[in-house]
């Protein structure tokens, strides 16, 4: 299947429901849903596209909203969904029970970016320390690194 | 009866930092749980404040082995946003370097392997045949490691004819090398009987957890990325995907063996091939505002970027996603219902690159297991059990 079979055939399946599709390039096909439909979505690509592999979430803060790529990939075509949630509400469903390999993807983003994966199996931190504030999310636009002054020890200063 | 033990951050049979904790009963691993953290250096975070250039040197650091797989995988993105195509030669020249890397890496590998396995005189040749790959990476290089290869728009050193009759030299010792001890399992039963049945990942379970690389196409999933979405070189060449439907650690050393068989050919159809010309074009400072998705099959697996430029010098997202953290999920069930003493085995098979996965300083309190008295009908229920858990492969063949 060409990319733009694939996109016609996306645009067809999807309905209402894919607000933007585009293909920049070759092999890459961006797929824009509402958060409700995205695990219709995944579900879809799954079993009707061969894109039973989700090659990674990529999250990204858009100050007002956060936006989330979900990269698919199948043999034909990497195809990209995308959604976006408020930033006064960062709430998204889990996808782990269409994919379940996607679980590390989904702990990485609620300690990243403080979203909160609504269903999620295994909720601990992944990459985070245990002691870290709970209100730091590093991958914040606004979340600065501040180094600790250095204290040294009977320094006169 | 149940036990819990840590293994790790510290462990002997770990060269990295990650912390298993496996829930046993007798021999048997009934659970398993990966803690990471100890290794992330926040590099996402720190990519934003740099430039284009100064990301190549960053993302090449990202992993100590694969380094050109990272460096390439941005450089490709970034090259798109910007609009520019780098000269043939340049191109050949960077998936060369591309291609050495993965017999490096795998020779590496095959080497861990064996050592897992107890047969540490296969460590020591297949150690000892890297050194040719990697004075081959030195000569082109200037560096064993980090090749600092990749430029924006090209890469930074030619070579010429003579090094070109040097890198033919030693693939064709690589690859006398290589089938000589490829031959070698065929005469050492013990080590195949070590491997065969270890770690078994169902095809299903693969597909279900999205494992990648050398893991998955061990359990018969034919995903490669140079073949399936192949970038720039890889289909004016020549090569096949090695796979493997055995679905154990010994399906993941035949794909490997298969893996290194076919460079040496790529390695080959590359120097013959190596178009004259330029080897760089010069790229601008500031790239389109735009995004890029990035695939690139590093030895590992598949490595994945994600650029988003905002028209600046400087990215405005770039997220990486190493092979090793896609496998994680598959690890933990390779590892269920296996022995304790296949632990290291399983664990090396995904051939773990934990500073790959890891992009913070994490310090975390390990709590060991508790211990418990086991009366003896438990133990003997456990050895009775564990004879019905022992691999199904008594009589495994070495397929080569």
């Amino acid at each position: 299947m060409t990319d733009i079979e694939l996109v016609e055939k996306l645009r067809r399946d999807l309905g209402p429901a894919a607000l933007e599709v585009a293909n920049p390039d070759r092999r890459r096909i961006f797929l824009k849903v509402a958060p409700g439909s995205l695990i219709a979505a995944a579900t879809l690509l799954r079993d009707s596209y061969d894109c039973a592999y989700l090659a990674a979430i990529t999250g990204l803060d858009k100050g007002e909203t956060f936006e989330l790529l979900y990269h698919f990939a199948s043999t034909e075509a990497n195809i990209n969904v995308r959604t976006e949630v408020p930033r006064t509400a960062p709430h998204i469903a889990s996808i782990t029970p269409v994919i379940p390999g996607a679980i590390l993807y989904e702990r990485e983003l609620q300690d990243m970016f403080g979203l909160v994966v609504d269903g999620i199996p295994d909720a601990r931190p992944l990459v985070l320390p245990d002691d870290w504030p709970a209100e730091d999310h590093p991958l914040r636009k606004d979340w600065k690194f501040q180094r600790p002054a250095e204290i040294i020890p009977g320094d006169k200063s | 009866m149940k036990f819990q033990i840590p293994i790790g951050p510290q462990h002997p049979a770990l060269k990295e930092p990650i912390s298993l904790r496996m829930t046993v009963e007798g021999e048997v691993i009934r659970d398993a749980d990966i803690r990471l953290g100890y290794n992330h250096r926040g590099v996402e975070k720190l990519a934003e404040e740099k430039n284009w250039i100064q990301n190549i040197y960053l993302t090449e650091r990202i992993c100590g082995i694969c380094s050109h797989s990272h460096s390439t995988c941005f450089v490709q993105g970034v090259e798109k946003l910007m609009e520019i195509v780098p000269p043939r030669r340049g191109l050949y020249l960077r998936y060369l370097v591309s291609e050495l890397e993965r017999v490096h890496s795998h020779l590496l590998w095959l080497g861990v392997a064996g050592h897992e396995a107890g047969f540490d005189s296969f460590f020591m040749y297949t150690w000892r045949d890297r050194e040719i790959v990697m004075d081959l990476l030195e000569m082109i290089s200037g560096n064993r490691v980090h090749y600092a290869m990749n430029c924006l728009g090209g890469v930074r050193r030619d070579i010429d004819e003579a090094q070109k009759a040097k890198i033919l030299e030693g693939v064709a010792v690589l690859r006398k090398r290589s089938e000589y001890y490829f031959r070698i399992g065929a005469s050492e039963p013990s080590f195949v009987a070590r491997i065969a049945g270890v770690g078994m990942l169902t095809k299903e379970l693969a597909v279900k957890l999205c494992a990648v690389g050398p893991t998955a196409r061990a359990s018969s999933i034919t995903r490669d990325v140079r073949k399936e979405d192949p970038c720039a070189v890889y289909d004016e060449l020549d090569f096949a995907v090695g796979t493997a439907d055995s679905c154990d650690v010994l399906g993941r050393v035949v794909v490997r063996v298969q893996e290194l068989l076919e460079s040496y050919k790529l390695i080959e159809q590359m120097i013959h091939k190596l178009p004259d010309g330029d080897i760089a074009v010069k790229a601008p400072r500031k790239a389109k505002a735009g995004e890029v998705v990035s695939r690139y099959e590093a030895p590992r697996g598949e490595n994945l970027h994600y650029i988003k430029s905002n028209g600046t010098d400087k990215p405005e997202r770039l997220k990486v996603r190493a092979p090793t953290l896609a496998n994680y999920p598959a690890t933990v069930e390779m590892l269920r219902n296996g022995f304790i003493a296949d632990i290291p085995l399983i664990f090396a098979a995904i051939d773990p690159c934990i500073c790959c996965a890891e992009r913070t300083v994490t310090l975390v309190n390990v709590r060991s297991g508790e211990e418990t008295i086991v009366p003896l009908s438990d133990l003997r229920r456990q050895a009775a059990e564990r004879r019905t858990n022992v691999p199904a492969k008594r009589n495994a063949v070495w397929p080569f």
